[in-house]
């Protein structure tokens, strides 16, 4: 055999980026958690989009009624249903949760049912093996955000308020669900749980986190909002997901070792 | 250059195992050293798998303790994975991905540079020349064991645990096997553990030990 | 672990009487717990005379105070009792009893949530019209009520392997630390989502009078007694079932 220099272990951050290479390599390959998640959440769409059909009709009997100075807008609007944008957003968030929910689960079980975890215990420290995923979750949740959202936007016609502070929220909605969903696929895939199980897991931490979404929401439509406001509520979101990214990389590895 | 030259020791003191109330097997106690080679035996069900999972520090013992010295310094459980090269029929490599990716995936985790020509090298020791570019999933359980060889070779360990080593390999590659045991005793700092039942293989041991399932 | 690993013929001999000489020297404060929590349920009916300031001007529909705050305080307490020792499990003490006992927690923590969702319920009608209006104490508490769900069926998920339950178990809970601080110290101060839920009604000097101070207080003890010997209970119970378990294994 040829003479190697001594291998130094690669250092956590090098070995999450190896992983995280390896994951949209095999998912580019696969399409297992993209087609998961496209399938499931343009089906959503097409279901939200018919089961609001009817909003519509109820908008259009309210225009007849106001005397509404905002005549452009208010036409445009009766063309889409009437609810006010942070329950749009609220609705956009309930789908991306779900949507979440049914992909990200792959990258931990996968592990698990192929097998592969020895491989990956023998040659990662468990720290990386948890920000390999985690970076692999923040990747498939933006994409499919990013692929949804201009849809949903021209479904629904949810404004954009503010762009970017809209941005930073989807942003960091982004995070918090990836963070979620990350070590709760974790668990599941150790207690070798059905999607129920995992499904039982995450809710209570998306519920909360959607609760927050919502009130940034509220703030992102509104016109004006005050700077503080805008910060504690962006801070709110960041901060769950920071917290949840900290307590699970803390006990991560009691999760990945035996 | 030799990764490392420096005496490598396993000491296992009174190691035992139980899954719940279920014992595995009677407690252990051996020592291998450096050109050492450690056959462990004993019917199905005796924990040979289970042994050398806790060797390698994938499992924590419920009793006893095992310690693995370097140069006189002993490495804990995280630190012993890197100086361990490890087969065994339960260690699976991605079947999405090829050969090479596979192993080019672990050299990266290891912080091992695998040039085109080692990896070219690597994949002729094990038998696999001109296979590297095909996926796992399209090769053959021999193949694939031969393929765990070399992600075990990969970071060219001192310690080699080779659970049911020969498993789904033909004459050549019992060869290629016996061979790679061969230069492994050879090395100033080689060990090599095996779990396994054939006769042939046992002999291929310095110690044995026998394992009786603990009742 | 060590305790529990005992084979049951040889460890229930000397144990049978210590534990019978430590019952009869506690027994006080269960018969304390008894007295006290007879004496809320007939306070709370005639010594208090009800309490003012709450919204619609109540005063009789108060009196469910007395049961509905103290088991929602132990609600959230029991959870933080189960994260103290799942704390403990993953740093300093790896056994089954740790584990069991973040467990209990959460068990009755559960059993809390539900009768502070029930009284709260009841109350909520009463004082509000109606049995449910999303306010967000009420939102969190069903959160808390999945959580406690969720983690029960972890826990039956993983039944076969003793340490690998505790190891999920307890990062579980670990982990729902995060939505539980939102829920408690963040939810309820978001402006939107306005509470109903006075925040200092109570500790108001004018709104209760001694009487009502009266059967309150004792109340809060009653119920956390309540609370530390129903886990005491349920920890003997699982361990003797655990040693049954373990008896039946050995004998095969």
């Amino acid at each position: 055999m040829t003479p190697q220099p001594p291998p130094h272990p690669a250092g956590w951050l090098a070995q999450a980026f190896a992983l995280l290479g390896k994951d949209v390599r095999a998912e580019a390959r696969t399409r297992v958690a993209v087609s998961a998640v496209g399938v499931f959440t343009f089906s959503a769409l097409l279901l939200i989009g018919l089961a609001t059909l009817t909003l519509k009709e109820v908008r259009t009997v309210n225009l007849l009624r106001l005397v509404d100075p905002i005549t452009v807008a208010s036409v445009e609007a009766q063309m889409r249903p009437a609810w006010d944008p942070p329950a749009k957003f609220g609705l956009l968030w309930v789908l991306l949760c779900f949507a979440a929910f049914t992909g990200l689960a792959h990258s931990f079980v996968h592990e698990e049912e192929a097998g592969t975890t020895m491989a990956l215990r023998l040659a990662m420290l468990p720290q990386a093996v948890y920000l390999g995923k985690l970076l692999f979750n923040l990747v498939l949740i933006t994409v499919v955000a990013l692929l949804v959202t201009p849809v949903y936007m021209m479904m629904t016609g949810m404004p954009a308020g503010n762009p970017l502070l809209f941005l930073c929220v989807m942003m960091s909605g982004c995070g918090g669900l990836a963070s979620a969903a990350t070590i709760v696929a974790a668990l599941a895939a150790k207690a070798r749980g059905t999607g129920a199980l995992y499904g039982a897991m995450g809710l209570p931490l998306l519920v909360v986190f959607l609760m927050l979404l919502i009130n940034a929401a509220n703030t992102l439509y509104t016109l004006h909002p005050a700077p503080l406001r805008v910060v504690r509520d962006v801070g709110g979101l960041l901060s769950y997901s920071v917290l949840l990214i900290a307590l699970s990389s803390l006990t991560f590895h009691f999760v990945w070792e035996e | 250059m030799d990764y490392t030259t420096e005496e490598v020791c396993i000491t296992l003191q009174d190691v035992a195992h139980r899954f719940g109330h279920r014992p595995v097997f009677a407690p252990v106690c051996t020592q291998v050293q450096s050109g050492q080679v450690l056959a462990i035996t004993g019917p199905n069900g005796s924990g040979k798998s289970t042994l050398l999972r806790i060797i390698a520090g994938l499992l924590p013992a419920t009793r006893g303790t095992v310690t693995i010295t370097v140069g006189g310094r002993v490495q804990d459980a995280f630190q012993r994975r890197r100086f361990i090269g490890y087969v065994a029929p339960d260690l699976t490599l991605y079947r999405e991905l090829t050969g090479a990716e596979n192993l080019l995936f672990f050299a990266r985790l290891q912080g091992v540079a695998l040039s085109r020509e080692a990896l070219a090298a690597l994949l002729a020791t094990v038998g696999l020349r001109g296979r590297g570019r095909d996926p796992v999933r399209t090769y053959s359980s021999g193949m694939r064991q031969r393929l765990k060889y070399a992600f075990a070779l990969l970071h060219r360990p001192p310690v080699l645990l080779l659970d049911e080593p020969t498993a789904n390999l033909d004459r050549d590659g019992r060869a290629m096997v016996e061979d790679l045991i061969a230069r492994q005793r050879a090395r100033p700092d080689g060990v090599v553990v095996l779990a396994t039942n054939e006769p042939e293989e046992v002999a291929w041991g310095d110690i044995v030990v026998h394992l009786e399932g603990a009742r | 672990m060590a305790t529990l690993q005992r084979p049951s013929t040889t460890s229930q001999q000397p144990q049978e009487p210590s534990r019978e000489a430590q019952q009869a020297g506690i027994a006080v404060w269960k018969w304390l717990c008894g007295l006290l929590m007879a004496y809320v349920c007939y306070g709370a009916f005639y010594v208090a005379r009800g309490a003012t300031g709450f919204t619609g001007g109540a005063g009789d529909t108060a009196r469910i105070v007395f049961f509905h705050v103290p088991s929602a305080i132990l609600s959230s307490v029991a959870y933080f009792v189960a994260a103290f020792y799942a704390v403990r499990f993953l740093t300093r003490q790896p056994d089954t009893e740790t584990d069991v006992k973040s467990a209990i927690a959460i068990e009755l923590g559960f059993l809390f949530c539900i009768l502070a969702t029930m009284t709260g319920s009841i109350f909520s009608h009463a004082q509000w019209g109606s049995y449910w209006n999303w306010d967000p104490r009420q939102t969190s508490i069903l959160v808390m009520l999945l959580i406690y769900a969720a983690y029960l069926s972890l826990r039956g998920a993983v039944a076969e392997n003793v340490q690998k339950r505790g190891r999920l178990c307890a990062v579980y809970v670990l982990v729902t630390l995060v939505p539980a601080f939102f829920l408690i110290w963040i939810v309820p101060r978001i402006p939107a989502l306005a509470s109903l839920h006075p925040p200092d009604t109570l500790f108001k000097r004018e709104n209760t009078g001694p009487d009502y101070k009266a059967v309150l207080y004792p109340s809060f003890l009653a119920f956390t007694l309540l609370f530390i010997w129903m886990f005491q209970l349920r920890l003997r119970q699982v361990k003797l079932t655990m040693r049954r378990e373990q008896a039946r294994g050995y004998n095969g």
